[in-house]
């Protein structure tokens, strides 16, 4: 499902990868942990393509995400659920905005993006919170929406990049309970954390990145 | 449902900025209004000079003291002038009686002067073959050795000067037009990029979910689209506007009397023009806008 091939990437004079090599199966679940600066993120962006690597290749679903052209990059997003730390919602629009902003784009009918959206939201358990604004959520219920836009176009990957960083104990577990089931449901997972209470309740395969390479990985009890 | 979004997404951005979409109508407005203000004078002056032109007339004055056979005589040689199209005309008490009219000031100056002083005239009409100065003024010497002719006046100087002044219009307003048409286009583009630069995080996230730079660009042309229109109606109105202010005025002096058919306002389908005009800036705008900043990968 997702391979990659000896990537590199660089920020001027800083490595932010460096020869990462790693290979994940459809239907898996991935931790990808390491401190501040390790490489996370921008393996996630490289894989979604909002990052070009300077070496090496990346495989999603047998296309190769390095050579993309720029008008191509919109299409691979739309196979991608992309889960943000700081949310990334649209603060003047409704709840049920946000979550079908992703089946307009892809030109889904009214009625099935209104059947989805419903769905969905009740997956995530904010369906009663669908005519609010997102800007006057908590932010528990913004993590659920910003989780719930990314899975409504039912995607085949899911990637989140700390998606507990900005909540309290109760709320990370809500949200790792959340993933969790997604991932149950067959969705390939890639989860940027440094939580370990993240680490500890998600029964996944953990690969620990340190300056920007892979250090260890190992699988889950579940894997 | 995509088309019925980007609808919306315009309209909404358009209320959300008012401020700022009032002072881009207005700017657009403006420039275009000076463009189409000065085709608009172009445009007059061109219809004058063409109008001139084709009326041009030579007037022939005959002796005071010439008898009705001398004056038959000038009449029956200049029928036979292949550059006269029209002749008329006016006797010494036509000629008294068109002074009062037109000068009626200066009507009194004549009465003191007890007999009637103006002399009998005849208006030629010039065929447009010799309308040229060189045939008319060999026309006008030739007239001149008639018997009892004593003077000939016409006007070609200041219609050929009228002519050379239009000419160089058509040029001025090529110049000027592209110079308005950078300043519409600037203004415009600033326009739509601050409503982008303030929807830059909204963006961002349209991004990352898929939206390719087409589908964030349109809502941005049509609003530019809408912009420019606006633009484009506000500048014909006020050209409009000004036109029947200074046509009232003219009017009222009596300068073009006997000429305000010349005086003509833009036709419809160049008004559509006018218009046309704002909306494709406004799109242009958009697009130049729109696409230079969507243009980077993430």
């Amino acid at each position: 499902m997702i391979q990659l091939f000896h990537v590199s990437k660089f920020f001027d004079r800083c490595t932010a990868l460096r020869d990462v090599t790693i290979r994940v199966d459809q239907g898996e679940c991935v931790l990808l942990t390491g401190p501040s600066g390790a490489g996370k993120t921008t393996l996630l962006k490289v894989i979604f393509g909002s990052e070009v690597p300077d070496e090496g290749q990346i495989l999603v679903q047998n296309r190769n995400v390095a050579r993309l052209r720029h008008g191509d990059v919109p299409y691979l997003r739309r196979t991608i659920g992309f889960v943000l730390q700081n949310f990334q919602l649209l603060p003047r629009k409704t709840v049920y905005e946000n979550v079908v902003l992703p089946l307009i784009i892809q030109g889904v009918k009214n009625r099935d993006a209104q059947k989805r959206v419903k769905e969905t939201l009740g997956a995530v358990g904010m369906e009663h919170k669908r005519a609010i604004r997102a800007g006057v959520l908590s932010v528990g219920e913004q993590q659920r929406v910003c989780i719930a836009r990314a899975i409504v176009t039912r995607p085949l990957i899911v990637l989140a990049d700390e998606p507990t960083g900005n909540l309290d104990g109760a709320l990370t577990m809500e949200i790792v309970e959340l993933l969790k089931s997604i991932h149950a449901q067959g969705t390939t997972m890639l989860v940027a954390t440094h939580n370990q209470v993240v680490v500890g309740c998600m029964t996944c395969r953990v690969l620990h990145l340190q300056a920007g390479r892979v250090v260890s990985d190992t699988r889950g009890e579940g894997e | 449902m995509r088309l019925w979004y980007v609808m919306r997404e315009s309209l909404t951005d358009l209320r959300g900025h008012r401020g700022t979409v009032l002072i881009g109508v207005v700017t657009t407005a403006f420039t275009i209004s000076c463009f189409g203000g000065f085709v608009l004078l172009y445009l007059n002056l061109k219809n004058l000079a063409a109008f001139l032109q084709n009326d041009v007339q030579v007037i022939v004055y005959v002796d005071p003291d010439a008898s009705v056979r001398t004056t038959s005589g000038v009449n029956q040689r200049l029928e036979r002038e292949p550059a006269a199209t029209a002749i008329t005309f006016v006797s010494k008490e036509r000629a008294l009686r068109e002074f009062h009219e037109q000068f009626p000031d200066e009507s009194t100056l004549l009465d003191g002067m007890g007999s009637n002083p103006l002399p009998a005239s005849f208006v030629v009409n010039v065929s447009p073959r010799f309308q040229d100065a060189e045939s008319l003024g060999a026309f006008a010497d030739r007239v001149r050795q008639f018997p009892g002719v004593t003077h000939v006046r016409y006007s070609q100087d200041w219609i050929d000067t009228l002519a050379l002044v239009v000419s160089h219009f058509q040029l001025g307003a090529v110049v000027i037009g592209t110079i308005l048409a950078v300043a519409t286009v600037t203004i415009i583009t600033n326009t739509v990029r601050l409503s982008f630069y303030t929807r830059r995080e909204e963006i961002e996230i349209l991004r990352l979910i898929g939206a390719t730079g087409a589908f964030i660009a349109v809502p941005y042309v049509i609003e530019g689209a809408i912009l420019g229109t606006l633009g484009g109606l506000l500048s014909l109105g006020m050209l409009k506007g000004t036109f029947e202010l200074l046509r009232f005025e003219i009017g009222a002096s009596g300068w073009f009397r006997g000429m305000d058919h010349v005086l003509t306002f833009f036709s419809a389908p160049v008004s559509m023009l006018v218009v046309l005009t704002g909306m494709l800036l406004g799109c242009g705008s958009s697009l130049v806008s729109v696409f230079g900043l969507i243009k980077t990968r993430d």
